[in-house]
């Protein structure tokens, strides 16, 4: 009896040990041949952009015709959590898929500057600021991502408003919220701060319109006066719109992603502060409103002298890493990635603003092309330059202003002293 | 099993006792006659609990040192260096950590109501109330349901203009925002909570009562007792073993598995009002890049269930001895 179960005791104690070193890492260690490039990112599974990767593989292909490209799509929730892990163990992907502005800055000590492989591009592609850091490109931009103001044409024309001509200055705007709410009883502002994300989208869509241009610049480069009044007046306006009954109810617990979408596209509110790419942009409103219907409209000014520009930034773009055994190999890869006929097909495929400001728009959505037309024009946004711990701090304090249980001043004083230590 | 001399096991021993095979000989004879079956006998307990032992070891105790030993060193450009108790430091100076641990203690607060109503609702059920049959099935239906299934129907039923607040306009009172007020989302999200898990507690309390003298009900009865004094003066001194097991459990239970619905109702908000250790380390692992930061919070959050561990230990150890 004992002699007959130590066997198999002892295989499968073999199988435990051997099991537990093998059974983890589910991707390839990326190659003993070189001749093999994995690629990491979170889009790749998703249908609206398969045409784009076909078009990214097939001009790559044209240039290295011998070398596998394999796309790795992970989960998104746990993408930078996978990525650091597998970085760590010397098992990263040679190619990856980052979000700008944060999210890659704080990684670039694994990536490789990327400048003189993309020297040609340049010029054509926009966004580059969000992948670079100290004067060096860890990636090339593939969307941008911004916020523009959309708003419901077919709300304003019932209230009797002008679509074609929105609102210029605060006055305005707010008046005509008022008109609005009387004609069709819809609220100004669809808005989810649920997560802490309203704020930003707040901050960067309605900033322009606040800052002056010189405080603007002096934000993106670092030299951020908080106790200037008109940084304090953004987070005032903040409370302010909720406590005049122009958001949408019980914001703090409406999720941006998407139940305040979901707001805007059934009319139940006449503005949104969206994005440009990936979700709560032009395409998925223009669904549900007809594309027709929605409008982009610049900052409303709210203090003279500011200058509303559409804020945006490279939304996603590929990195490489810093391990990757054929450099050259990798970049060309990204920068097939980044060539016009992958990214074409990325427009037409799932909606997005483009990095390429080369590609033909004007048979899309009036939206579109009032949005691309304000790229060249357009600055980084604001809440993108604090770093994450900033912006986490940001999303908390902005539900006690909504709630009340926070100042102005104190929420200003704690992001001054957050965002002096990051 | 216990069938070991089926003639196939017979004919291989026999195959290996031709070929002289040792390690056989224990099993053949009587085991203990020659010095080799008996360190044969001695070395079978060690290889026995091997596998447990090594997969503890391994997958346990290791990532735990590695754990800890992380919580000593720095994050970002001090990455990999000792930077000593600093991460604890932190901790203890970050408002938002502070706000995980009280809740943990509210969670404490709580207990007895997470444990009071599968107690209440059990006692009904064995007490044979009308529909008990129905209500048994009913209660325990939300334990076999994900958190994340349980958290998406209550996004909804708590939403501002959801269905909760459409029917306390009808009878008049103000609407509430369950999940966007940062005094009561915690009450709220632990409400849950307790719905969702209480149906285990509940077939624990039914099998506790299932160990009830029912001659003790009866004279009870026969006395004129009422309802109340049934429960306090004999269900609940008879069940206290019982009670005992339930309450460990369901603290274990609260500290542990809540993230799911932390994740999906609120997130950790409103004003980071719902934060518990366990979502604390998974922001800042997954979403700030501390890994170590989040290695000493995960620290602190043994020690807590350590304590709680020890707690259950003493407590079932006691309940044993009563026997």
């Amino acid at each position: 009896m004992k002699q007959r179960t130590l066997w198999p005791v002892i295989l499968i104690t073999g199988l435990a040990v051997t099991a537990c070193g093998s059974a983890a890492p589910t991707q390839s260690s990326s190659g003993d041949s070189s001749s093999k490039i994995v690629v990491w990112d979170w889009k790749s599974g998703e249908p609206g952009v398969a045409s784009y990767i076909e078009k990214a593989k097939a001009d790559f292909a044209t240039k290295h015709p011998d070398v596998t490209v394999e796309f790795v799509a992970q989960p998104f929730d746990q993408y930078y959590t996978l990525l650091g892990a597998a970085t760590q163990s010397g098992k990263g992907p040679d190619v990856m898929l980052f979000n700008g502005g944060g999210q890659i800055r704080d990684r670039v000590n694994d990536l490789l500057p990327l400048d003189p492989y993309v020297a040609e591009d340049k010029q054509r592609l926009a966004g580059w600021d969000a992948f670079s850091k100290d004067g060096k490109i860890y990636a090339a931009p593939v969307t941008l991502q911004g916020h523009p103001i959309y708003y419901n044409k077919s709300i304003y024309q019932k209230a009797g408003l002008d679509p074609a001509n929105p609102p210029k200055t605060w006055d305005e705007f707010a008046a005509g919220c008022a008109t609005i709410k009387k004609a069709t009883g819809a609220k100004c502002f669809a808005l989810g701060n649920k997560e802490g994300f309203g704020i930003q989208f707040f901050m960067s869509g309605l900033g322009p319109g606040i800052l002056t241009p010189e405080e603007y610049d002096a934000w993106i480069a670092g030299k951020r006066d908080w106790t200037s009044p008109h940084v304090k007046q953004i987070f005032s306006l903040w409370k302010k719109v909720n406590d005049d009954g122009l958001n949408n109810d019980g914001a703090n617990s409406t999720a941006l992603f998407n139940d305040a979408f979901a707001i805007f596209n059934t009319g139940k509110a006449a503005t949104i502060i969206g994005l440009m790419s990936d979700v709560g942009h032009w395409k998925d409103f223009g669904e549900f409103l007809g594309a027709d219907n929605v409008g982009v409209m610049a900052a409303p000014v709210v203090t003279s002298g500011a200058t509303p520009v559409l804020p945006y930034d490279g939304g996603i773009g590929y990195g490489v890493a810093k391990s990757a055994k054929d450099p050259q190999l990798a970049a060309d890869l990204v920068r097939s990635l980044t060539s016009t006929g992958a990214l074409s097909a990325f427009y037409a495929g799932a909606g997005a603003i483009t990095s390429d400001t080369t590609i033909e728009v004007s048979q899309g959505a009036p939206a579109v092309a009032a949005i691309v037309s304000r790229i060249k024009g357009g600055k980084p946004a604001l809440h993108v330059a604090l770093s994450s711990k900033t912006l986490d701090l940001m999303g908390r304090l902005s539900q006690k202003l909504l709630s009340g249980s926070a100042s102005v001043d104190d929420v200003v004083e704690q992001l001054a002293a957050s965002d002096k230590v990051s | 099993m216990p069938i070991g001399g089926s003639s196939p096991a017979v004919g291989s021993a026999e195959a290996e006792r031709a070929t002289g095979t040792e390690i056989e000989r224990p099993v053949r004879g009587l085991p203990g006659k020659t010095s080799r079956g008996v360190r044969a006998e001695r070395l079978a307990p060690f290889v026995l609990v091997a596998p447990a032992v090594l997969i503890i070891v391994a997958l346990r105790l290791w990532p735990l040192l590695l754990g800890v030993n992380f919580s000593f060193t720095g994050d970002g450009e001090r990455n990999g260096t000792a930077v000593g108790f600093d991460n604890y430091a932190e901790l203890l100076g970050d408002p938002l950590f502070r706000t995980a641990l009280g809740n943990v203690g509210w969670l404490v607060v709580l207990l007895p109501v997470a444990v009071a109503i599968p107690g209440l609702l059990a006692t009904f059920i064995y007490l044979r109330v009308p529909g008990h049959r129905v209500f048994r099935g009913v209660y325990f239906f939300p334990a076999v349901l994900s958190p994340v299934i349980v958290g998406a129907i209550f996004n909804l039923m708590l939403g501002y203009d959801g269905p909760l607040n459409t029917a306390l306009a009808a009878i008049g009172l103000g609407p509430v925002d369950w999940l966007g007020d940062a005094d009561i989302a915690m009450f709220t999200v632990t409400g849950v909570h307790i719905w969702a898990t209480f149906g285990m507690a509940l077939v624990v309390f039914l099998a506790g009562f299932s160990t009830l003298d029912t001659a003790l009900l009866d004279a009870a009865r026969m006395d004129g007792a009422s309802l109340p004094r049934i429960i306090w003066h004999v269900i609940i001194p008879s069940l206290s073993r019982t009670l005992q097991f339930v309450f460990v459990t369901t603290m274990i239970g609260m500290l542990t598995s809540m993230f799911g619905l932390l994740y999906v109702m609120t997130s950790g908000g409103p004003e980071g009002s719902t934060y518990l250790p366990e979502f604390y380390v998974w922001i800042q692992q997954g979403q700030m890049n501390r890994p170590a930061l989040a290695s000493a919070a995960s620290t602190v959050l043994f020690l807590i269930m350590l304590v709680v561990g020890i707690l259950q230990v003493s407590v079932l150890r006691r309940a044993g001895s009563e026997d």
